[in-house]
């Protein structure tokens, strides 16, 4: 791996906060971009909640309080002068249970791209196109693009919501355990998928399962009570990590 | 002892409760039996085609055609006033008002007037429609019947909404949406089938309403499409062919009585339909 790899996210500083509690401790780490970052630590660890913080998702909810910086193109997207509606035209999300809209798999897609501005009739077409093939998803769907999205199994709906969030190209898509409500083989699709996709944008993903993030994550940060306790190469912490706390959740004698 | 005792009792409970639905479905039943049998047999082709005649002219056939244009112009006013308020507000309430004391007073207050005696609307849209103007008119009417429906609309898209899960509209701002636009793109229109029901029963629950079109749009003998004059409906034309003395008047409010219930009786059972096709996967 390169030492100089161009960052496309960057935190300092962080820290966030719901209500008095102090969530997010003081985080300061650099995303490459087109990598794979995995968030590992057990449940409560604060590792959602930072990657809620890249789109801004917390100001939905009332009581919530950022600090520090959040750097995306050397902008600090925590500033009052950020429209939080460009932003996260930029940086994507997938949740944990796959969250198709009401209505058809084509329309899902098209929705995205009409908040961007995209609609023309023929582009929006073939943008969908484009987007479902980038999900693999277009051979399953291909003759059925007008039809309920919520016909589709939990694994097709999942790749349709990352379709979704690809067709509007962002620079970031940020996947919130995106696995844990899917079967093995829906898993190892999307696992596949997102390994293929770093070549276009960079991924960032929470996981509460360590092998997946061995698998397919370039670096793994390892967050515990709100800190960041360890972040390298993911070989390097799942092998030979530096801090003890890290090595002892890596092999499962806590978490 | 004690194990016949039980028995005993729940066989008394049990007759008791049977009982009392018997009861009930008695004379539901009767009413049912009664209309169809003296109101089938008056339904004839005069009484959508021809206007209310002079009851004395044995060799005109008079109708209800005036009567039926004017139900169905109140209520498509009435439900065209009802149905964007009621959206708007039940979408106040299930989305900028969710977590806000004002929201859950105002959908308690909508709660209260859906059982609102609906003589009460008729006299208060009377004095504020009516009265001032100096004449019974169509407006007033469907007015009284918009107030009846809204809450009832009002209530129903706010628990449309609420079911949709939070999770959409999260995923819907993760895509770059506002609220304005997440709301009437995706939440109405996961909601629709079911705001769509409640819009349904709010008709079917003003359509049978007499009071409070007796008090506004009152009646009208001829066929009228004037909505600042009186305006003829079928409730208040059944209520009052049915206490009139001429007997082809009163076999008449039978075949109108019955045409309205079975007509509600649709609306009702669509209404269910569309209720369990959507809620049934």
């Amino acid at each position: 791996m390169k030492t100089e790899h161009e960052i496309v996210l960057e935190t300092k500083d962080l820290n966030f906060y719901y209500g008095k509690k102090l969530a997010v401790k003081n985080i300061t780490m650099q995303f490459p971009k087109n990598m794979v970052i995995a968030l590992i630590g057990p449940s409560g660890c604060g590792k959602t909640t930072l990657l809620r913080c890249f789109n801004r998702m917390h100001d939905l909810y009332k009581g919530t309080k950022y600090e520090g910086e959040v750097l995306f193109n050397n902008e600090n997207i925590l500033s009052k002068e950020t429209d939080a509606t460009q932003l996260r035209e930029q940086i994507g999300m997938v949740f944990q249970k796959p969250t198709p809209f009401p209505m058809s798999i084509s329309e899902n897609i098209a929705y995205g791209l009409s908040l961007k501005g995209i609609k023309n009739k023929t582009e929006q077409k073939d943008r969908i196109e484009k987007a479902l093939k980038e999900a693999a998803l277009w051979d399953e769907v291909h003759d059925r693009l007008d039809k309920n999205a919520n016909g589709l199994s939990g694994g097709q709906q999942q790749r349709l919501v990352i379709a979704r969030a690809l067709a509007v190209e962002p620079s970031v898509i940020l996947f919130d355990e995106p696995t844990s409500a899917l079967d093995p083989i829906s898993t190892s699709k999307i696992e596949e998928l997102i390994s293929e996709l770093k070549s276009t944008v960079s991924i960032i993903i929470v996981t509460h399962n360590m092998q997946q993030a061995a698998r397919i994550s370039d670096k793994t940060a390892f967050l515990y009570l709100g800190e960041l306790i360890e972040y390298n190469i993911t070989d390097k912490i799942f092998t030979t990590p530096d801090n003890e706390l890290t090595e002892r959740y890596v092999t499962g004698r806590f978490g | 002892m004690n194990y016949k005792l039980r028995k005993l009792k729940n066989i008394v409970i049990l007759s008791l409760s049977v009982g009392a639905t018997g009861i009930g479905l008695f004379f539901l039943g009767f009413i049912l039996y009664d209309l169809i049998s003296k109101g089938f047999s008056s339904i004839n082709i005069e009484l959508f085609t021809v206007d209310q005649t002079p009851p004395i002219l044995d060799d005109v056939k008079g109708g209800l055609r005036h009567a039926f244009i004017g139900q169905i112009i109140l209520t498509v006013v009435a439900t065209l006033i009802a149905v964007p308020l009621g959206l708007l507000g039940g979408t106040y309430l299930a989305e900028y008002g969710r977590h806000k004391r004002i929201g859950r007073v105002i959908s308690m207050l909508a709660d209260i007037s859906v059982s609102m005696p609906s003589i009460i609307v008729g006299t208060f849209v009377y004095a504020i429609l009516v009265k001032p103007l100096g004449s019974y008119n169509g407006f007033a009417g469907a007015i009284a019947l918009a107030i009846i429906m809204l809450p009832v609309i009002t209530r129903t898209t706010e628990e449309m909404l609420k079911l949709v899960p939070w999770t959409l509209r999260e995923a819907a701002f993760a895509l770059g949406a506002s609220y304005n636009n997440l709301i009437v793109k995706v939440v109405w229109r996961g909601a629709a089938t079911g705001i769509f029901t409640g819009v349904l029963l709010a008709i079917a629950r003003v359509a049978g309403e007499t009071a409070p079109l007796l008090f506004t749009s009152f009646n009208n003998t001829q066929l009228s499409f004037d909505l600042t004059k009186p305006m003829p409906s079928l409730t208040v034309s059944i209520y009052q062919y049915a206490s009139s003395p001429y007997s082809s008047w009163i076999n008449m409010a039978w075949a109108a009585a019955l045409i309205i219930t079975v007509a509600i009786l649709i609306l009702n059972l669509i209404g269910k339909l569309l209720i369990n096709w959507r809620y049934k996967s």
